[in-house]
C-alpha cells in the first residue's frame, strides 16, 4: 500500500536570531548561539530541515539566591557565592547560554547598584565565553537603572536584555538599540499580548532579529498546559505567516519547576511523591521536554542533571533520519 | 467538507426519541458534527442516511477500551492535532511493564506497589492504568505463571506482549471475562494473532516500522473480523517516533481508516528512569494512546501522571481545585483569611506566593466553576454571595478569632456587597496579583 | 505655505550658505585642508551633515562638498507675482541652512569660538572640552562659557529618556523673552513638565540666556536647561542632538535622511519656541526644524502655517505675548507652554490623584451606609447628573476645576443637595462619538476614592459621600481633580485637556440638566441611527482569545460584542486609545451578500483572526457561517427546528429549555470559537437590533425566550414588536414559565398565534 504522507508547507518561518558576538563581530564571546529559522513545527524533519537546535541555557544569579531548593544548593555548592565561578560551572555542565538574573539585593542584603550590576556582568563575561542573557530583578525602576549602564558597558556583545514587558520595554529596547544588544520580551501566557509587545518593540525600530519572546509558562502541574498551548499557537501563527509572532521562543522551566512544592520541599510530603532530588530533576526535565515539543527555542534550566537529560532528548529529536 | 449539525439533522428521524442519550435530534446532530458521538448511537437512522453520513459517522480514531478485573482504560476518540483546537479527549493509559523472566517475587512486589500507587493532585486521585506482561521467556508456562502472578496482585487491565500466538494464548487462559490488549501482530504472525484476538475478543496490537506496513496489516486484520486495534510504530529514537506518531494522527484525522486507531509507546530505556521520564513526556505530548514504563518509582510516575493530567485538560474547562479552606503555613486563629477562586492556576499562584513568604494564612477557595478571579467575576460566578457562602460552608468563622477577610484586588468592587453578606467581618481589599500578596500581608495585615 | 515665510526663509538660507562658504574658504586658507573638524566627544562626526548626507566629516577640506550640496538645495527667492505652495523650496532651504550652520559652528570650534565665552556663567553640568585657552581650562569645563554641542554621554542619558517617554520632549528656545520675568516663568513651566530645554539666539543682541543668567536661574545639564549659544546658529546643536537620537536609538545609519526625519517627527517630541522678533535667519532655521517635524511657536505676530503635513499638527503658530489671555507673566507663560505642548502633541502625564482621601481600585466597591453618610447627591431627595461633552482645544483650560454654587457645609448631616458635574474634554484625537464612552468611565473613576460611593450614570447618578471623607477634607472640587487626573492617565491618547465645572445651584442644575438630557436623547438617537450601512469600518475584538484562541468577535454598529460589554463605539474608542490592542478596525470592503452580511473585509478578517478556522462569516445569520463565540455570551440563540424558529436563553436562566438542555450545556456547544450553524452566543441587546438574524427572518423567529430577558429588556423589546408591526409580539413568545419542552412549545405557539408558524421554513 502506498500512503501519501501529509506534509505541511507553511508560508512563514521563524526569524533567525544570533546571541552573542565574537571579537570579529564586535564582542568578546568565544561562542555564539543561533536560534530560530524553523519552517515547520518542531522536528518535522520530513517536511523541512530544522536549521538550529533548541538551546539549553543555565540560570545563575548575581548573588546566592534566596529561596532556592536545597537540592539545587547542595548540587552547586559554593559556586553560588561567586557569579564568575558559577558561570564557569554552568559552562562545564554543558550550558550553551548563560542567563544571569539579578536579585534586588547583593550578598550583603544591600540594594543592588548600577555599578555592582556592571561589575557582575563584566565578571561573568570574563569567566565564560558563552553568550549571556541579563535579566533585571523585575522592578521597572531598578531594571532600568541597571540595564542601561550594563548595556552601555558591554556595547557590541549582543547580550539579551530583559525582561521587556508592556510597562517598561521602551527603556530596555532603547538601551539595546544604542549598544547592539538583543531583548527578551515577556508577556503573560497570551498570544495576542505577545504579539502586541512585539509590535510595540519593532515599532521603536528594533529589528526583528534582535528580539526573543518569552510567552511565560507554568511548571508541570502548575499550568504547563497554558504555556504549552500558547507556544504551539504562537508557532502555528508564525508558520502561517503572522510576522509579529515569528520570533524565537525562550522559556524558563527551571525557574518555574524549582519553585513548586514538589521541587522545593523534601519533608512532610506524601510518600507517593518519591525521592526528593530525583523528583526535582524529573519535574524540571519533564517540563522542559514538553515545552521543547511545543516549540521552545531556548529552555532555561537550573540543575545540571536536567541539562544532561534534556540535551540527550534534543540530540534524539534532532536526528533527522529518514522515515 | 464536514457536514454541519443542521445538515446531519435533516438526515435523522427527527423524532426526539432521546434513546441516543441526547434530548433532541438536533443536539445529537451537533455532537455528531463535532465527532463526539457515533452515528450508531441512533437506533433509528436509515441505511440511506448511514451511507450519506459515513464521513461523519465515527470518530476518526477508534475508541479502544481495555478491561481488567475491576477496572477499565479507554483511549482513542481523538479529534485534533493540537489540544487548543478543542481538547485531547482520552488520557493515554500509563502502564508498567514486567517480564516473565523476572523473579515472581519481583513481579509481585512491583505490581502490588504500582497497583496501590495513588497520588493526590489538586484533589484528583491519579493512578496507574495497568501492566504490560512481556513473554520474554518465550515459554508458555512461564508466561502463564507471570500473568497469573500479576493478576493475583492486581485487578487492573493488562497488555500481553509477545510474538508467539501460542504463548499469548496460554497467558490469556488466566484472564477470564477481561479484555486485554495482546501484541503484537507483525508481518509474520498477523494471521494467527488476528485469529487469536478474534477468538478471545481482545484488542490487538499491530507492529511495523513504516506507515505502509502498518496500514496493510490493519486492513488484513480487519478483514479477519478484528475491529479493536492499537498501532505500535516501531521507529527508533524520539525523532522517528515523533514523525510516525504525527503522521498517523494526521492521516487518521483525514479519515484514513487503516490508521484510525490509537497508538502505543514503550518508554522503557534499558533500566534508565531518567530517560524514561523524557520519553514518557514526549509520548504523552505527541499522540500516544498507551505509554508503557519499565520503572515503577513514585517520583517518576508522579511526574508522568501529572503531565498527562495537564496535557489532557480541556482547555475550556480548566483544572479545578476542591473548594475548601486551605491552611497555609499552619495558621493560627488570629491569622488572616484570604479568598480566591477554585481555578487551579489561580489557587496555585496564591498558595505558592503565600507559602513562599512563610506567612501563615487561611485560604478560602470559593467555587467559581474553575474560573480565574476576573473571569469568574465577569461571569457572575465569583460574587459576594458565593464568597459568603464559602465562608459559611467551610466554617471559617469558627476557625479564626480575627474576622478579617482579604479580597483579591480585581474584585474590589465586591467589598460593599460582601460587607452586607458578612456583617461580622471586616472586608479588606488585597492586591490584584498574587505576587504582591506577601508584601501586602507584611505591610497591611500585621 | 505662507509666501512671506517662504521668501524670508529662502533669503535667509541663501545668505547663510554664502556666509559659510566665505568662512570655509578663509579657514582653508588659514588652517589648511587637513585640519581636523569635530564637535567634542561625539562619534557621529558633524551629526546633522552625517545624518542627512552620510558624509563623515573629519577635516576642513571635506566640508567643501557638504556646502556644495547645501548650495544645490537653495532656490531663488519667490517673485512677487509667482504664487506657488513653496513648501518644497522652503524645506530645502531649511536643510541648506542646517548644513551651513553646522559648517560654521564646526569652523568656530577650530578657532576656539565655540563653545561661546560668557564670563561669569557657571554651568551645572556641561560638555567637557579641551579649551584652546589655558586659563579657562583651569576654571574647569563648566565655567566662563556656554555649552555648545551636547556630548554623546549626555545624549545617551537624555536620549533614552526621550525615547522611553520619561522625558516628554525638548524645547529649543530661540531669541529673548519680553521680560526677564517672562523668561523665568517660561523656563519654570517647561521644567515643571520635565521638558528638556535648549537655549539659543538673541534679539538685538540680548538673549534669553542673558535674562536667565541675570535672574540667577541655574543652567546646565543638571537642570535640564542647556544654553547653547547666544546666536541663532547654535540652534543647530538641538538638531544635531535630534539626529543623533535617531542614529543611536532608532537604529538608523548616516545618510538615511528620510528615516531620521520621520523618526524625529514620530518619536522625538520637540518644538521650537521663537521669542521676540523673527529675522530671515530664524525663518531659515525654523524651516530646517520643520524638516524634523518640529513645529515653531512664536510669541510675536508672524504669519501662521496651520495646515499639517510635515509636522504632526500645525507648522508655524503665532501666539503674541501681549495677546495671551492671562493676568501675569506666570499665567501667560503657562498658556504659551501649554500651546507648545498642544501643537507638538506632547502627552502630559498625571500620575497621582490629588485628593485628601486614599484613592485606588481597592475602594471601588465600597458602600457608604446611611449611618456613615455626610451628604448625598441624587437618589430620592435631590438631583444629580454627569455630562461629558467635547470642547475645542482653545476653549478650555486643562485642569481647571470650578465649583459654581454653594458647597455642602450648610447642608445638614446626612442631607442631600443637587449637583451637576459637567466635564469638558478636548483633544486632537477626540471625537464626539467618544463622549458617551468616556462619560461611562466617571462611575469607575469616582468610585476609586475612599468614602465615596457612585451609582448610576447620566441623570440617574447618585453619589454618596461619607462623613469620614468629608472630615478628611474631601470637597466638591475633589470630584473634578479625580476626573482630571484619571481622564489624562487612562485616556491620554485621545484626551489633551479636561476641565470640570460643578454646579450646585438648583436653578442652574435644572437648566443644565435640560441641556444634558437633550444631548442624552441626541446620543440615543445617534446610536439608533448608527447602522451597519452607515459605516465602512467594523471592529474586531480578540480580547477572549486567551481562552478561545480562534474566536473573533466582529462588532458592527448593529451587532455588539457577544459579551454585551463592547459596542461599536467602545471598540472604536479602544482602538484609538490602544492602536495595537484587541480592537482593530476591519474595513468591510466589497459587499458579497448584503442580506446575510458577507463582506470581503469581514471574511478576510474572520479567516485571519481565527487562524484559518473560520472561512466565511455571515453577520446576520444563525443558519450558515454564524459568528463563533468564546464563552462570555450573555445569551445563546438556538434553532428549534420543530418550531421553525429559534429560542433565546439568558445566562441568568438556569432552567431547562425547549432544546432539552440548560444554558450551561448549551454553552459547551456554542463556545470554543467553532462555527456551529444553529447555535450562536450573542449580547442581549443584539436581540433588539434590526439586524438580529435578519437573513433568517429576524426577530419574529424567536419562539421562546428566558423570562428574565423579557423583563429586563421590556422597553427595547416592545419597540422591536412595534417595528415588526405586532404590538403583542412579545406575548406570543413562550418562556420557561409556560414551556420547558419542545412538545409543549408547538401547542403554545398555535394557541398564541406565533408568527414563525406562518413563516417560510427556516431551512
Amino acid at each position: 500500500m502506498s500512503i501519501e504522507i501529509p506534509k505541511d508547507k507553511w508560508p512563514g518561518a521563524v526569524q533567525t536570531v544570533t546571541l552573542g558576538a565574537t571579537a570579529e563581530q564586535g564582542g568578546t564571546r568565544t561562542k555564539v548561539v543561533t536560534i530560530g529559522g524553523e519552517q515547520t513545527l518542531p522536528f518535522m524533519h520530513f517536511e523541512s530541515e530544522t536549521p538550529n537546535r533548541p538551546v539549553i541555557a543555565m540560570e545563575m544569579s548575581s548573588s546566592r539566591p534566596g529561596g532556592w531548593s536545597q537540592v539545587l544548593q547542595d548540587t552547586w555548592g559554593d559556586v553560588l557565592d561567586d557569579p564568575a565561578k558559577w558561570a564557569q560551572a554552568c559552562e562545564q555542565a554543558g550550558a550553551e547560554l548563560i542567563v544571569l538574573m539579578f536579585g534586588l539585593t547583593d550578598a550583603d542584603d544591600n540594594p543592588i547598584t548600577p555599578d555592582f550590576a556592571v561589575q557582575t556582568v563584566k565578571a561573568v563575561l570574563e569567566a565564560t565565553g558563552l553568550p549571556l542573557v541579563v535579566l533585571g530583578p523585575g522592578q521597572v525602576d531598578i531594571d532600568n537603572a541597571i540595564l542601561v549602564p550594563i548595556a552601555d558597558a558591554t556595547k557590541g556583545e549582543r547580550l539579551v536584555l530583559g525582561l521587556c514587558e508592556e510597562g517598561n520595554y521602551r527603556t530596555i529596547v532603547a538601551a539595546a538599540m544604542a549598544n547592539d544588544h538583543l531583548v527578551l520580551g515577556r508577556t503573560p501566557m497570551d498570544v495576542n499580548l505577545a504579539k502586541q509587545l512585539n509590535i510595540l518593540m519593532t515599532d521603536m525600530g528594533l529589528p526583528r532579529d534582535r528580539i526573543i519572546m518569552d510567552p511565560t509558562t507554568g511548571a508541570l502541574g502548575y499550568g504547563i498546559e497554558y504555556g504549552y498551548s500558547v507556544m504551539e499557537r504562537l508557532r502555528l501563527a508564525a508558520l502561517q505567516g503572522d510576522a509579529m509572532t515569528q520570533l524565537p521562543l525562550m522559556v524558563n522551566p527551571g525557574f518555574e519547576s524549582w519553585k513548586t512544592k514538589e521541587s522545593k520541599v523534601g519533608e512532610g510530603v506524601p510518600d507517593a511523591w518519591g525521592d526528593w532530588a530525583e523528583r526535582g530533576v524529573h519535574w524540571e526535565t519533564v517540563t522542559a521536554v514538553s515545552l521543547i515539543e511545543a516549540g521552545a527555542d531556548v529552555v532555561v534550566l537550573r540543575h545540571p542533571d536536567s541539562l544532561t537529560r534534556v540535551k540527550e532528548s534534543i540530540d534524539e529529536l534532532m536526528a533527522a533520519e529518514p522515515v | 467538507m464536514a457536514l454541519s449539525g443542521i445538515q446531519i439533522y435533516k438526515m435523522l428521524p427527527q423524532t426526539n426519541c432521546k434513546e441516543c442519550g441526547f434530548p433532541t435530534c438536533l443536539a445529537f446532530s451537533m455532537k455528531l458534527a463535532a465527532k463526539q458521538v457515533e452515528l450508531g448511537d441512533c437506533p433509528y437512522v436509515t441505511d440511506e442516511s448511514k451511507q450519506q453520513l459515513a464521513e461523519s459517522s465515527a470518530p476518526p480514531i477508534r475508541l479502544i477500551t481495555l478491561k481488567g478485573k475491576d477496572a477499565e482504560v479507554a483511549v482513542g476518540n481523538e479529534v485534533v492535532l493540537f489540544r487548543h483546537e478543542k481538547k485531547f479527549v482520552n488520557r493515554p493509559g500509563v502502564l508498567i511493564r514486567v517480564a516473565d523472566t523476572d523473579e515472581k517475587e519481583t513481579i509481585t512486589a512491583k505490581v502490588e506497589a504500582a497497583t496501590a500507587y495513588i497520588v493526590d493532585y489538586v484533589g484528583l486521585d491519579l493512578k496507574l492504568d495497568g501492566f504490560a506482561v512481556e513473554a520474554a521467556s518465550g515459554d508458555a508456562a512461564t508466561f502463564t505463571a507471570a500473568v497469573d502472578a500479576v493478576r493475583k496482585s492486581s485487578n487492573l487491565p493488562l497488555i500481553l506482549v509477545g510474538n508467539d500466538p501460542a504463548v499469548i494464548e496460554a497467558g490469556l487462559t488466566v484472564l477470564d471475562g477481561e479484555k486485554p490488549l495482546i501484541m503484537g501482530a507483525n508481518a509474520e504472525n498477523w494471521e494467527a494473532m488476528a485469529d487469536l484476538a478474534k477468538k478471545a475478543e481482545t484488542a490487538l496490537g499491530v507492529e511495523a516500522g513504516t506507515l505502509e506496513e502498518l496500514a496493510e496489516l490493519t486492513e488484513k486484520i480487519q478483514g479477519k473480523g478484528v475491529e479493536d486495534m492499537v498501532l505500535h510504530p516501531t521507529g527508533q529514537g524520539m525523532s522517528s517516533s515523533l514523525a510516525l506518531q504525527t503522521q498517523i494522527r494526521r492521516l487518521a484525522l483525514k479519515n484514513f481508516r487503516p490508521l484510525g486507531y490509537p497508538t502505543i509507546a514503550f518508554a522503557g530505556s534499558g533500566g534508565n528512569p531518567a530517560k524514561e521520564a523524557t520519553l514518557a513526556a514526549h509520548s504523552i505530548c505527541k499522540y500516544a494512546g498507551f505509554v508503557v514504563l519499565d520503572t515503577f518509582s513514585p517520583e517518576l510516575v508522579y511526574s508522568v501522571l501529572v503531565l498527562r493530567e495537564n496535557i489532557f485538560t480541556d482547555p475550556q474547562k480548566p483544572i479545578q481545585v476542591l473548594p475548601a479552606i486551605y491552611e497555609i503555613n499552619d495558621p493560627k486563629p488570629d491569622d488572616p483569611v484570604l479568598v480566591t477562586t477554585n481555578f487551579s492556576i489561580t489557587y496555585f499562584s496564591v498558595a505558592n506566593e503565600v507559602e513562599g513568604s512563610g506567612l501563615p494564612a487561611w485560604l478560602v477557595v470559593a467555587d467559581a466553576e474553575g474560573m480565574s478571579v476576573l473571569t469568574a467575576w465577569a461571569a457572575g460566578k465569583f460574587d459576594a454571595e458565593s464568597i459568603a457562602k464559602a465562608v459559611k460552608q467551610f466554617g471559617v468563622g469558627d476557625k479564626v478569632s480575627k474576622k478579617v477577610i482579604v479580597l483579591p484586588g480585581h474584585v474590589a468592587v465586591l467589598s460593599g456587597e460582601l460587607e452586607e453578606e458578612l456583617p461580622d467581618w471586616e472586608i479588606r481589599v488585597g492586591p490584584r496579583e498574587a505576587v504582591d500578596l506577601p508584601g501586602y500581608m507584611k505591610s497591611a495585615l500585621t | 505655505m505662507s509666501r512671506y515665510i517662504a521668501t524670508r526663509a529662502i533669503r535667509g538660507a541663501n545668505a547663510l550658505v554664502s556666509e559659510a562658504e566665505a568662512m570655509l574658504s578663509q579657514a582653508l586658507k588659514e588652517r589648511g585642508n587637513n585640519t581636523s573638524v569635530s564637535f567634542p566627544n561625539t562619534a557621529y562626526y558633524l551629526p546633522v551633515i552625517f545624518g542627512m548626507t552620510g558624509r563623515e566629516i573629519e577635516t576642513l577640506g571635506q566640508l567643501e562638498a557638504s556646502l556644495a550640496h547645501a548650495r544645490k538645495l537653495l532656490h531663488p527667492v519667490p517673485s512677487d507675482k509667482q504664487w506657488t505652495p513653496y513648501l518644497g523650496e522652503t524645506l530645502d532651504s531649511g536643510m541648506a541652512t542646517l548644513i551651513a550652520a553646522e559648517t560654521i559652528e564646526a569652523i568656530r570650534y577650530i578657532y576656539g569660538l565655540q563653545p561661546e565665552r560668557m564670563p561669569g556663567v557657571e554651568l551645572a553640568g556641561a560638555t567637557a572640552f579641551t579649551s584652546p585657552d589655558a586659563d579657562s581650562a583651569k576654571e574647569g569645563a563648566s565655567n566662563g562659557h556656554l555649552n555648545g554641542a551636547i556630548d554623546d554621554i549626555q545624549l545617551r542619558t537624555w536620549g533614552i529618556q526621550l525615547v522611553d517617554g520619561r522625558m516628554p520632549g525638548f524645547a529649543a528656545i530661540v531669541g529673548c523673552a519680553k521680560t526677564n520675568e517672562a523668561a523665568v516663568q517660561i523656563i519654570r513651566e517647561l521644567q515643571r513638565r520635565n521638558i528638556l530645554t535648549f537655549l539659543c539666539g538673541n534679539v538685538n543682541g540680548r538673549s534669553i540666556i542673558d535674562q536667565l543668567n541675570e535672574e540667577g536661574v541655574e543652567l546646565g545639564y543638571d537642570t535640564y536647561t542647556v544654553p547653547f549659544g547666544t546666536d541663532t546658529l547654535s540652534a543647530i546643536y538641538a538638531l544635531g542632538f535630534a539626529t543623533r537620537s535617531a542614529l543611536t536609538f532608532g537604529g538608523m545609519k548616516g545618510g538615511q535622511a528620510r528615516e531620521i526625519l520621520d523618526y524625529n517627527r514620530d518619536r522625538v517630541f520637540a518644538f521650537v519656541l521663537a521669542l521676540g522678533e523673527v529675522d530671515d535667519l530664524k525663518y531659515a532655521a525654523a524651516a530646517g526644524a520643520i524638516n524634523f517635524g518640529f513645529p515653531v511657536i512664536a510669541d510675536t505676530v508672524i504669519p501662521q502655517i496651520l495646515p499639517t503635513g510635515i509636522t504632526t499638527y500645525e507648522h508655524v503658530v503665532s501666539m503674541p505675548w501681549n495677546e495671551i489671555d492671562g493676568g501675569d507673566d506666570l499665567e501667560k507663560a503657562e498658556k504659551l507652554v501649554q500651546k507648545c505642548i498642544e501643537v507638538r502633541g506632547l502627552k502630559v502625564q498625571v500620575s497621582d490623584v490629588p485628593v485628601p482621601v486614599p484613592y485606588g481600585s481597592a475602594f471601588e466597591g465600597e458602600v457608604v451606609r446611611k449611618a456613615d453618610l455626610r451628604i448625598e447627591f441624587g437618589g430620592r431627595n435631590s438631583r444629580c447628573f454627569e455630562f461629558l461633552r467635547m470642547a475645542k482645544l482653545d476653549d478650555i483650560t486643562d485642569g481647571k476645576v470650578e465649583v459654581i454654587g454653594p458647597d455642602f457645609s450648610e447642608v445638614a448631616e446626612q442631607g442631600s443637595m443637587d449637583m451637576g458635574i459637567v466635564i469638558d474634554v478636548a483633544g486632537r484625537q477626540m471625537e464626539s462619538d467618544f463622549e458617551p464612552v468616556l462619560e461611562r468611565q466617571i462611575h469607575y473613576f469616582v468610585n476609586g476614592a475612599s468614602g465615596i460611593q457612585h451609582v448610576g450614570q447620566r441623570d440617574i447618578t447618585w453619589i454618596r459621600l461619607s462623613a469620614k471623607a468629608a472630615e478628611a477634607g474631601f470637597d466638591l472640587e475633589d470630584f473634578g481633580k479625580i476626573l482630571h487626573a484619571r481622564f489624562h492617565s487612562d485616556f491620554g491618547a485621545i484626551v489633551d485637556k479636561v476641565a470640570i465645572t460643578i454646579y450646585t445651584n438648583p436653578d442652574q442644575v435644572g437648566e443644565l440638566l435640560e441641556e444634558a438630557r437633550e444631548t442624552y436623547d441626541f446620543r440615543n438617537k445617534r446610536l439608533a441611527d448608527l447602522t451597519d450601512d452607515a459605516v465602512d469600518v467594523f471592529y474586531s475584538c480578540t480580547l477572549c482569545q486567551s481562552f478561545a484562541p480562534n474566536h473573533v468577535c466582529v462588532v458592527s454598529p448593529e451587532r455588539l460584542g457577544l459579551c454585551g460589554a463592547y459596542n461599536w463605539l467602545d471598540c472604536k474608542a479602544s482602538y484609538n486609545i490602544n492602536p495595537t490592542g484587541p480592537n482593530q478596525p476591519i474595513k468591510v470592503g466589497r459587499v458579497i451578500d448584503a442580506d446575510r452580511g458577507y463582506w470581503e473585509g469581514t471574511n478576510d478578517y474572520a479567516k485571519a483572526g481565527s487562524h484559518g478556522v473560520v472561512e466565511e462569516l455571515a453577520m446576520y445569520s444563525i443558519m450558515e457561517n454564524p459568528m463563533t463565540a468564546c464563552g462570555c455570551f450573555e445569551c445563546i440563540v438556538m434553532l428549534i427546528p420543530e418550531a421553525n424558529g429559534v429560542m433565546v436563553v439568558s445566562r441568568e436562566d438556569t432552567s431547562i429549555t425547549p432544546a432539552g438542555m440548560t444554558f450551561s450545556t448549551l454553552a459547551g456547544m456554542a463556545g470554543g470559537g467553532i462555527q456551529t450553524p444553529g447555535v450562536m452566543g450573542v449580547g442581549k441587546f443584539y436581540l433588539a437590533s434590526p439586524k438580529f438574524i435578519s437573513a433568517d427572518g429576524g426577530f419574529p423567529r424567536v419562539v421562546w425566550m428566558s423570562s428574565v430577558l423579557k423583563e429586563s429588556m421590556a422597553a427595547e423589546l416592545q419597540i422591536v414588536a412595534e417595528r415588526e408591526g405586532d404590538a403583542k409580539l412579545i406575548d406570543r413568545i413562550a418562556d420557561e414559565r409556560s414551556v420547558t419542552s419542545v412538545e409543549e412549545l408547538l401547542p403554545w405557539m398555535e394557541e398564541h398565534q406565533h408568527p414563525a408558524l406562518a413563516m417560510d421554513p427556516i431551512f
